[in-house]
């Protein structure tokens, strides 16, 4: 599988935000990075996208938890409802300070392709890219 | 004679031999009727014997026995009745004048014939006596009585028979068994009502004993009968009601017993009366001043031999000290229900307070370590590693992992606090303490720790394993990290039982403290030591933990010397 074309961020924390996008830039693992401040701007920018010619091609979505207007569960729910037709084939890695057992568990119970515990670091980039796009960077 | 031909001289001689032989006997009767020495003739007729009576024999003794009410007779050798007075012939229903001559075994019924020969034997050696019924011309029988002697008239013996009739004697004794019945009856009859007048002598003498015994008590009392209407009440009542006896014997409970308890005592006392169990209840009653004091009231059927009810014997009990202490305790026990819940929720809040708090203060502290990586990565490697930055950004590393540390600790507690609901076994100790020792393997081969455990005879205790495996980590690595450093650190562990806990000592020879601060010593973040590294969480993780579950931790300790942690699990 080859990288992903896009990688989108969503997190209403602007700092959050803007150390991510540095970090990727730093690792050059996307062509293409976007930022979102709430489910609903992920949605948009999701939609906007169409699936591409080439559909093995899947955006990488980093997503947080706790957002104002349409937080990252309501995101996944209103995703998943959409057509198949209007949307790109995506991979979704939450992000989270959470570890209230109540909200591991629900997100254990999503379809979802990880969650993660915040601050992303170069590690754990490595890692998703590794376990979900069987890419290994080059040292 | 005529007919027989001439006669010879001997048989004429014969003849007239016989003639005055016949005529001596015939002037012989003359004689003999002359003189009074009988008085009836039995001719022998062709159609049987046939009886002449003679006038002026003996006219005093024939009236005598003519009229005598009882029946005489005479009677032949062969059964014959030669004589029989008036009343004989009235009982046999037969003409008098019929009766000379007739057979007299013709009157006694075919049942007693063998009877009747048997008299006469008798009779005939001398004399008997019997009873046998006689039966009349028209069949119908009577007893008699039978008298019989024989008597000589002129050479020849003869049965005189006095028959007395018994069947009036008979109605007699028959009377007089009924009289001997009915007196029987009576007596019987009157020891009944003696019996009676015993029994209710005994039941009043009972009763006034109850009421004796009632009107003595120091509670008020009454009874009633199994209709359940009240029929007395004792002298207490009447003290604390104010009511007096005399002029008011039928004012009612209902009146004096407080409305709002008034329908369900009724009703109570309603179910009672047709269960037939037992009385229990709590009301108010109007006392004399008009306040109404809570009184507890209890009443038990009574019930004869039977089984049936046949009063209801009751009292009440002043309670009413009682009750009001009973509704301030309750009253109480509302407020401390009502505190430990708001208490419950603080505590609910103030675990989603930390944990809120901590889940908002991670974002800026992960951004502000970033930024300042990221910072540090815009600057000249050199100035970096310069003397004028480099503490300063190692300064800053420290504050930022110190940050991040307590706000870890923090979602520990919180973590704990959720986990409290997790489900308990019976958790042997044991293995729990050996994976603990595995974990703590690099710790102890830096110390050079020697533990001693002995705990196999412990008996399992029931708790979450997570807990339990979280107690005995903090207690283990607390031993190990305190360690004296001027000695090799000695760790014993053991465990025995008290009537109520299953108690966990961990002892070390290590630092010691001061126990004065016992609750200090437990409280969260607060650290003894400065050199070691710590988070100051750990003994209060253990404190609550072992709370949680009913338990309690316990600290010995001299500075110095060493420390020995408890803690109890109950059983």
């Amino acid at each position: 599988m080859p990288l992903p074309s896009c990688i989108l961020l969503v997190d209403d924390d602007q700092t959050t935000n803007y150390l991510n996008r540095l970090l990727l830039k730093r690792l050059a693992v996307a062509d293409e990075l976007l930022v979102a401040q709430n489910g609903l701007e992920a949605m948009d920018a999701l939609q906007a996208r169409r699936p591409g010619p080439k559909p093995s091609e899947p955006v990488l979505v980093f997503l947080d938890v706790k957002m104002p207007v349409m937080d990252g569960f309501e995101f996944l729910q209103a995703y998943e409802h959409l057509p198949a037709a209007n949307k790109p084939e995506t991979v979704i890695v939450m992000l989270t300070t959470s570890l209230h057992p109540q909200d591991v568990e629900r997100m254990q119970q999503l379809k979802i392709a990880g969650f993660l515990n915040k601050p992303l670091t170069k590690e754990k980039i490595d890692d998703v890219l590794l376990q979900h796009f069987q890419y290994v960077p080059a040292e | 004679m005529t007919d027989r031909g001439p006669l010879t001289a001997a048989e004429l001689a014969q003849e007239n031999e016989a003639l005055r032989h016949r005529l001596q006997e015939a002037e012989d009767l003359i004689t003999a009727i002359r003189t009074g020495t009988i008085d009836a003739l039995a001719v022998q007729a062709p159609e049987g014997p046939r009886i002449f009576t003679l006038e002026g024999a003996d006219q005093s003794y024939r009236t005598l026995i003519e009229q005598m009410s009882e029946g005489a007779l005479l009677l032949s050798q062969n059964g014959t009745v030669l004589y029989c007075n008036a009343c004989l012939a009235g009982m046999v229903k037969a003409p008098l004048e019929s009766m000379m001559g007739v057979a007299f075994h013709d009157f006694v019924p075919t049942d007693c014939q063998a009877y009747w020969e048997d008299l006469l034997a008798k009779a005939w050696r001398g004399k008997s006596k019997g009873e046998m019924p006689l039966q009349a011309t028209n069949g119908q029988q009577r007893p008699v009585a039978l008298a019989l002697n024989v008597l000589v008239f002129n050479q020849t013996p003869v049965l005189a028979v006095i028959v007395t009739d018994v069947s009036e004697q008979r109605e007699i004794s028959a009377i007089r068994a009924r009289v001997t019945e009915q007196n029987t009856l009576l007596e019987r009859q009157q020891e009944t009502l003696r019996t009676q007048a015993q029994a209710q002598q005994a039941a009043e003498q009972t009763a006034a004993e109850t009421s004796r015994i009632l009107e003595g008590m120091p509670h008020i009392a009454w009874t009633a009968n199994s209709a359940g209407r009240n029929t007395y009440l004792n002298r207490r009542w009447f003290e604390y009601t104010g009511h007096n006896a005399q002029i008011d014997p039928a004012h009612s409970f209902s009146a004096l017993i407080h409305p709002d308890d008034l329908p369900g005592a009724v009703q109570r006392w309603r179910e009672a009366i047709e269960s037939g169990e037992a009385l229990e209840i709590e009301c108010r009653i109007r006392s004399a001043t008009g306040e109404f004091r809570w009184m507890l009231g209890r009443a038990l059927p009574s019930r004869n031999e039977q089984g049936e009810i046949i009063q209801w014997i009751g009292a009440y009990t002043d309670i009413h000290e009682h009750k009001v202490t009973q509704a301030r305790v309750a009253e109480a026990q509302e407020l401390l229900r009502a505190s430990n819940e708001q208490l419950l929720r603080i505590n609910r809040d103030l675990d989603n307070f930390i944990y809120t708090a901590s889940h908002d203060l991670k974002a800026p502290i992960n951004n502000i370590e970033g930024l300042l990586a990221a910072l540090l990565g815009e600057l000249p490697a050199e100035l970096v590693a310069g003397p004028a930055v480099e503490p300063l950004v190692r300064m800053m590393q420290g504050s930022v992992d110190r940050f991040k540390r307590t706000i870890e600790h923090l979602t520990e507690v919180t973590r704990l606090q959720k986990e409290h609901e997790q489900p308990q076994g019976l958790i042997e100790l044991a293995p729990v303490v050996r994976a603990v020792m595995l974990d703590l393997v690099p710790l102890m081969e830096a110390s050079g720790a020697q533990l001693d455990v002995d705990v196999q005879h412990c008996a399992p205790v029931p708790f979450s394993e997570k807990n339990l495996r979280s107690v005995i980590y903090n207690l283990l690595s607390n031993a190990l990290k305190y360690r004296h450093p001027d000695r090799t650190p000695r760790v014993q562990v053991r465990c025995h039982a008290t009537a109520e806990h299953q108690v966990l000592t961990v002892q070390d020879n290590g630092l010691g403290l001061k126990v004065a601060g016992n609750a200090k010593l437990f409280a969260m973040f607060q650290r003894f030591h400065d050199h070691v590294e710590g988070s100051g969480i750990g003994l209060y993780m253990v404190k609550r933990i072992m709370e949680n579950a009913g338990g309690h931790v316990e600290v010995q300790s001299t500075v110095g010397v060493g420390s020995t942690f408890s803690v109890y699990f109950r059983r």
